[in-house]
């Protein structure tokens, strides 16, 4: 059984059907690229998982978290969906990061709030974490002292500082400058050598042949097809993928 | 103009002008407290509170301060509140100034970008973490400059007090106008004093913003 197991996932904006029933199973270290043409409901997809969209319909796991769709905000629900996010990190395509607050504050942030650390064992673990993401030298500055680049890494850092068991990116490079995609995508790399579960959406062909173990097609807000990078790439099956491909690759 | 009738009448115009600001800032703090809440209320959108809310900013915000004042101290006392004439005008002060504040602070909060709550909700926070420890205190920093325009305005508003017998700054100058007949120079004595307080209240704000924003442009 996977860390990550979708059923069904229906979502509507008022008539608009964005997602028509994905199901999707993802297993423990394995890097898993969603891509497809926009308006395709991958993001909106990756954004159900952790509810920050909530779905219309189906089933969401997570680690040993469970959650349907759709049911009453009640109590329990939303603490379920709460542990559910503690354990999912989520990585923006804009950042996000906290601006009012230093790229160690942000990362000290969740450990902080959400697992009540003391400020020192926060602060150990931020610095690591940023030395790790290659920013040793960046605690001290705010994001508006940063590069794109250098703001998704601190987003990945403040993200792996809650121990997630698996991470979800959305589109983390589409915010960048060329120049600056190569290392934001080195560090998501890194983790995929260090065996986490990731779902990744993203335009990066390269990239996608160089980590995911499966490459997912979306359009239209089902999964058209799914395989190995060489398998989506190379010998697309459906007519839709290739003309897809085909777009992109111009 | 007469230098020695000014000096005369400062004793007393200070004096007064010490209940300008005793009637300006207690009015802020209380009108800070209103107006905070009041903005909550309506974001968050708690049931019934938040029709409240709006009815009370409404109302606020679409009658004149004089008649907001003549009603708490002339026509309360007929529903049986009776308040001092100092109780009156503070009353009268906060509850105008927090309807205003109310709009700066929720204007403020709306103004964050909503990635920044989608950020702090996806970690696990709850949604009064997120709004405490993320949103709060940036949309305050934005709020400094149009809350000061408010407790500018506020300030000036405490010379309407002087209508219901407060001995504020401006009462005080028409008592002391009353014996020296001198209207000019002691109308100008006390605009002067009025702009000293308040650009030293605007200087205090603009270090406050200074302050606050040191994370955005070195």
């Amino acid at each position: 059984m996977g860390v990550i197991q979708i059923e069904n996932l229906q979502k509507k904006f008022g008539d608009n059907a964005v997602l028509r029933g994905v199901d999707l199973t993802v297993d423990k270290s394995e890097v898993v690229v969603i891509m497809g043409p926009s308006g395709s409901g991958k993001s909106t997809f990756l954004r159900c998982l952790t509810f920050l969209e909530e779905p219309c319909d189906g089933i969401i796991h997570i680690g040993d978290y469970k959650v349907n769709a759709g049911g009453k905000l009640d109590r329990s629900r939303r603490q379920t969906i709460r542990e559910l996010r503690k354990k999912t990190g989520f990585v923006f395509q804009s950042f996000n990061l906290f601006p009012h607050k230093t790229a160690l504050e942000n990362v000290m942030e969740g450990p902080i709030v959400i697992h009540g650390a003391k400020p020192d064992e926060a602060r150990k673990r931020a610095e690591e974490l940023l030395i790790k993401v290659g920013l040793g030298d960046r605690c001290n500055h705010y994001p508006a002292q940063l590069s794109g680049g250098q703001q998704q890494r601190v987003a990945i850092a403040r993200s792996l500082s809650l121990n997630p068991t698996v991470m979800l990116y959305d589109e983390p490079t589409s915010a960048l400058d060329p120049e600056l995609v190569r290392e934001v995508l080195q560090v998501i790399k890194d983790l995929a050598r260090e065996g986490m579960t990731m779902v990744i959406v993203t335009h990066e062909m390269n990239f996608a042949k160089e980590v995911a173990d499966r490459v997912i097609f979306m359009d239209g807000g089902v999964i058209i097809e799914q395989g190995t990078a060489k398998e989506i790439f190379e010998h697309p099956k459906e007519e839709r993928t290739k003309k897809f491909l085909t777009m992109v690759e111009e | 103009m007469d230098a020695t009738i000014i000096i005369d009448s400062l004793p007393s115009l200070l004096k007064a002008t010490l209940m300008t600001i005793i009637l300006a800032a207690v009015s802020i703090v209380i009108a800070l407290v209103i107006g905070f809440l009041t903005a909550i209320v309506r974001i968050v959108k708690i049931r019934v509170l938040t029709e409240i809310a709006s009815v009370y900013v409404s109302i606020i915000r679409g009658t004149p301060l004089l008649v907001q004042i003549f009603v708490i101290y002339y026509g309360f006392p007929q529903i049986g509140i009776s308040l001092d004439p100092i109780s009156s005008g503070i009353l009268a002060l906060s509850l105008n100034a927090g309807a205003y504040l109310s709009e700066s602070f929720r204007a403020s909060i709306l103004a964050i970008d909503k990635g920044q709550m989608e950020a702090a909700v996806s970690m696990g926070m709850t949604y009064w973490q997120a709004l405490r420890r993320i949103i709060l205190p940036q949309s305050l920093r934005i709020a400094i400059p149009t809350l000061s325009n408010s407790f500018i305005i506020l300030i000036k508003d405490t010379s309407l007090v002087s209508v219901i017998t407060v001995t504020e700054l401006l009462q005080m100058s028409s008592l002391v106008i009353a014996k020296t007949f001198e209207p000019l120079t002691i109308y100008l004595t006390a605009a002067a004093i009025y702009w000293v307080v308040i650009t030293g209240f605007t200087l205090l704000l603009d270090n406050m913003e200074r302050r606050t924003s040191r994370h955005l442009v070195r």
